[in-house]
């Protein structure tokens, strides 16, 4: 007797009793990963608000031109990503494998974009001679440790969502994954988009000189 | 409710009618940051502002809206309860901006 059949007959309640959930394990642990990322996110970003408030001489150092208009780019990039994922994964539900995995790269491309838009802004600043420890501007040198610490751990987010997605997109093109991963990662994906929604407007906009 | 029936998703028409949406947001938070309000009120309106698109993005883009509700109930009050207790550091950083005076 095979494990799975004692399971069945001796009546294990996890091989028998259906999920309350209704979804596939992959999902619901996905979604368990970004309950806890939220929470990691949420307590980076109300340490960021104490650090603020607790600081007499914080500094705003962004204009309109060019920190506010390319977060405004890179938040359209990170949308349209957004929805681009959203077509991968109807058509994965729909089995166009193909168009699945096409649709896959090509939010992986825009999660590219991004990147560079944000690689391109921190090496401006770095320029400036801001720093995680400096501040050019003289005031407190915690602006550049929380902008640095908030927006590296969103972009950390951003290049391993492009590198599982690439996977994702290889593997599915292969037929070695299904339709249930794309949703998966989709999962993801849509988070990172989502953090990022809270990280523009808390980090950026509130920091406007 | 182990046994409701997921609701029909919808296509991507209405995705981009989403995808709109919360482009108009990020518009009008880019407006009312310089509009030049109170910090305090600005705070609040970028927050709200937030929170709507992060609701918008889980219910339709992550598809929470058509997921059994016990998903819903299971995940976004833990969330919340832990959030509210992160709140709790604010008292701490105004007495740390009055001892520096």
């Amino acid at each position: 007797m095979s494990g799975s059949d004692h399971a069945l007959t001796m009546g294990h309640g996890a091989a028998l009793e259906a999920s309350p959930y209704g979804i596939q394990s992959k999902k619901l642990v996905m979604w368990l990963f970004i309950i806890a990322d939220a929470a990691t996110f949420g307590a980076i970003l109300f340490g960021y608000g104490y650090l603020r408030v607790g600081s007499a001489d914080w500094t705003r150092p962004f204009h309109f031109t060019p920190t506010i208009l390319n977060g405004m780019v890179m938040t359209l990039v990170l949308l349209t990503s957004s929805l681009s994922m959203l077509a991968a994964v109807a058509a994965a539900k729909a089995g166009q494998r193909a168009a699945s995995a096409r649709w896959i790269l090509v939010t992986a491309g825009l999660g590219v974009v991004f990147a560079v838009l944000h690689l391109r802004e921190w090496f401006g600043l770095i320029a400036e001679h801001w720093s995680p420890s400096n501040n050019p501007l003289g005031g407190s040198p915690l602006v550049g440790a929380s902008f640095f610490s908030i927006t590296g751990l969103h972009l950390l987010h951003v290049i391993g969502g492009v590198v599982a997605l690439s996977v994702v997109a290889l593997k599915y093109a292969r037929g070695h994954l299904e339709p249930g991963h794309v949703e998966t990662t989709g999962l993801y994906w849509h988070f990172v988009d989502l953090v990022w929604m809270f990280v523009f407007p808390l980090v950026y906009l509130m920091n406007v000189g | 409710m182990a046994n409701e029936t997921p609701a029909a998703e919808p296509g991507m028409r209405f995705y981009a009618a989403i995808w709109l949406v919360l482009i108009a947001i990020v518009g009008v938070e880019v407006a009312l940051t310089f509009a030049h309000l109170p910090t305090t009120s600005l705070l609040a309106a970028l927050l709200s502002l937030a929170v709507i698109e992060a609701g918008l993005g889980v219910m339709y883009f992550m598809h929470l809206k058509y997921e059994r509700r016990a998903l819903f109930w299971s995940l976004i009050p833990t969330l919340v309860f832990v959030l509210v207790m992160l709140n709790h550091l604010w008292p701490d950083a105004h007495r740390l901006l009055r001892m520096q005076h």
